[in-house]
């Protein structure tokens, strides 16, 4: 193969397949999620973060409390989500993506802690007890931050293809 | 080196599915969007309620020369009322003070807005009470009070306090007989008027008040503290929006199963410091027929007819102006009563089993009070409606009816309700049955602009912000002569056994 290098750490196809599924997926879920929130007319976190459990609710019971802190909230949730989910499904800027996933994971997972002492008053699905959903997702996330397939399966490898390009042979007149 | 179709095709392996995504992502937005906003909610105007966005009025203690005021009984109730403007007793203040530092209740307390108001009357038949009043008036324990303390005075009988020049407005809070009396004796010398519940122990008592309060500009405003509370604004909304449909039923209820809530009190507090030499009997029984010293009387007089008003003026009074409020029933038509005194035989002739009827044919509805004095089962007002049913107390529960049409499409289970509100206001902070119940009926805290706050707090604000000349007193005299008829025919039924309906156009009772 010509771009044996760029295949580092060499996964085999099928590990790449899978890598990338995950990675599809995640992305998906991010996206949709956003764009949920974008046409949900008036929608905000608010409610969410006011009702807020465990030892870390007071910190998200203040940004309610602040219109300013709950404007910067809600943007930086509904851009963020939709950039994280686009970023993983095209596989574009795939590392820093699955790190902001995996931060935006970890507020949701923060403000709702899955501990016995709190009771959940929200309608949750299922039973937890320290590891949810949320906290899987991010697991997942880890696993695409250490094993990045955006570089053979997404934007990033025609990125990175430029960039090494870029840097190696001059440009030529 | 040149980028490779091969690369191109690998790298942009994913965009396929995003296209999928794309073309069908945005139906099923719209899907799930529309399940998500509960449209119905906004159908039925309730996705925003006016009532819970209400504001707090500012302070008014800071412009203006400070409020004297003189209580007329200062027991329980009255020693309460006192510390809505800062003023504790020192035992009060010991009790919640640990290592030189106070409660976590003590520093609420602290923290309460300043309705800057000095305690320059103290008036009370039982010494004991006398002189807890008049060191309660020399204890504010508001930081920023700068006042030096000062001891209020003390006065023999209430006829010498309304006299006084040094004393503003004057609360009542004496046993229910006398009542009307102190409160026309003071409106009359041109006093405000902060009344306990029940207003008037007669209907004729209640037409006199009511009569004098008119011609008065005194600010007059009935202690029915849970005019406050958030709950049942809320409730009111609800009603007026139509989304009860037809109210046919109204259910109160008093469920209680203690001796102290039986209002068998001869022995709580301090009432064991209570003798012939340190009571003003006459002072006590006021109009009432002459009778030798009788603690149990003095002590538990709710549950003497001379003295009290039976279940109905003690408990029922509250829940009816708490339904009053939501439904603006006014006076009944007719009303009916049947029950006895079957169990506490003791004290008094207060029935502990009482249920009435109270009939409203211009609203084509009744309403219901049943009364036990021998469970404690905690129920909650009920309204019936033919589109919902509104349980009502410090939160709301509204449940759709089965065959309603309004809601007919809403997919909810009977169980679910259609409409709840219920702010945390740490009602589980609260440690016995019976204060519990308290809480739950609303009488404890409520939730207003970002606030938990007492509700007789905020109630004796309106009446004191009104003095100063901003806004009304929301249980004025026609909110009081409504409670006081009503539970008034209720009374008069049960004692004669007959159906008792109310002539409005002559003002009277009329028998059979």
């Amino acid at each position: 193969m010509k771009h044996n290098h760029i295949s580092k750490p060499g996964y085999t196809t099928l590990q790449t397949v899978g890598l990338t599924i995950l990675r599809v997926m995640i992305g998906w879920h991010f996206l949709y999620e956003g764009l949920i929130k974008f046409s949900t007319p008036g929608w905000s976190a608010k409610s969410y973060l006011m009702a807020s459990v465990g030892p870390f609710s007071p910190l998200f019971k203040s940004l309610a409390a602040s219109e300013t802190m709950l404007q910067i909230t809600d943007v930086m949730n509904m851009w963020g989500l939709v950039l994280i989910g686009l970023g993983l499904f095209l596989g574009f800027c795939s590392r820093i993506s699955a790190f902001s996933g995996l931060l935006l994971l970890t507020f949701y997972y923060l403000s709702y802690p899955p501990f016995a002492d709190f009771a959940m008053t929200g309608f949750v699905d299922g039973n937890y007890w320290i590891v949810n959903r949320n906290l899987i997702e991010m697991g997942a996330l880890f696993v695409l931050m250490i094993f990045p397939s955006g570089h053979l399966t997404g934007l990033d490898r025609l990125l990175c293809f430029r960039k090494r390009n870029h840097g190696k042979e001059p440009v030529q007149n | 080196m040149k980028l490779q179709r091969r690369d191109f095709i690998k790298g942009l392996v994913a965009v396929p599915v995003l296209g999928y995504f794309a073309i069908g992502a945005k139906g099923n937005i719209l899907k799930q969007v529309d399940k998500k906003t509960i449209d119905y909610y906004k159908r039925l105007k309730i996705d925003r309620l006016e009532a819970p966005l209400e504001k707090l009025t500012p302070p008014t203690g800071t412009k203006g020369k400070r409020i004297r005021i003189g209580l007329v009984g200062c027991g329980w109730r009255g020693q309460a009322l006192l510390q809505k403007f800062g003023y504790f007793h020192t035992d009060v203040i010991e009790q919640h003070t640990k290592n030189g530092k106070p409660s976590t209740w003590l520093l609420n307390q602290m923290a309460q807005e300043d309705l800057n108001v000095e305690v320059t009357g103290i008036c009370d038949v039982f010494d004991v009470h006398t002189q807890r009043g008049v060191d309660i008036s020399r204890h504010n324990i508001y930081p920023g009070n700068k006042h030096e303390p000062k001891t209020a005075e003390v006065f023999q009988s209430y006829r010498d306090m309304v006299k006084s020049d040094n004393i503003d407005a004057i609360m009542i809070a004496t046993p229910d007989h006398t009542h009307a009396p102190m409160a026309i004796a003071a409106a009359a010398a041109g006093k405000h008027v902060y009344l306990e519940k029940p207003m008037a122990q007669s209907i004729e008592a209640a037409i006199a008040l009511r009569d004098t309060i008119k011609q008065s500009n005194v600010v007059f405003q009935v202690g029915h503290q849970n005019r406050q509370q958030m709950s049942y604004k809320v409730g009111r909304e609800l009603f007026q929006k139509g989304l009860l449909g037809d109210v046919t039923q109204v259910e109160t209820f008093t469920n209680r199963n203690t001796v102290d809530g039986a209002w068998i009190r001869d022995d709580v507090r301090d009432h064991k410091l209570g003798n012939e030499s340190n009571i003003n009997w006459k002072e006590f029984l006021h109009d009432a027929p002459w009778v030798e010293f009788d603690r149990k009387r003095f002590f538990s007089w709710q549950r003497y007819s001379e003295y009290g008003t039976s279940v109905t003026g003690n408990d029922f009074a509250h829940w009816f102006d708490c339904v009053n409020q939501v439904l603006d029933l006014g006076i009944p038509e007719s009303v009916m009563a049947l029950g006895g005194q079957y169990y506490y035989k003791t004290h008094g002739d207060m029935p502990d089993v009482l249920n009435a009827i109270f009939s409203y044919p211009e609203r084509k509805l009744s309403m219901t009070y049943d009364a036990t004095l021998k469970n404690g089962n905690f129920r909650q007002s009920r309204i019936l409606g033919s589109e919902a049913t509104l349980d009502l107390d410090s939160a709301i529960r509204m449940y759709k009816d089965r065959y309603s049409e309004k809601f007919g499409d809403v997919k909810l289970t009977g169980e679910e309700p259609l409409y709840y509100y219920e702010p945390n206001t740490d009602i589980d902070a609260i440690s016995t049955a019976t204060s519990r119940t308290y809480f739950k009926g609303g009488y404890g805290p409520t939730f207003i602009d970002g606030k938990i706050l007492d509700v007789t707090f905020l109630h004796v604000k309106e009446w004191i912000d009104a003095i100063r000349g901003e806004g009304k007193p929301s249980c004025d005299i026609d909110k009081g002569f409504e409670e006081s008829v009503t539970f008034n025919l209720a009374n008069l039924a049960y004692v004669h056994k007959k159906p008792v309906r109310w002539d409005r156009v002559n003002e009277k009772a009329i028998i059979g």
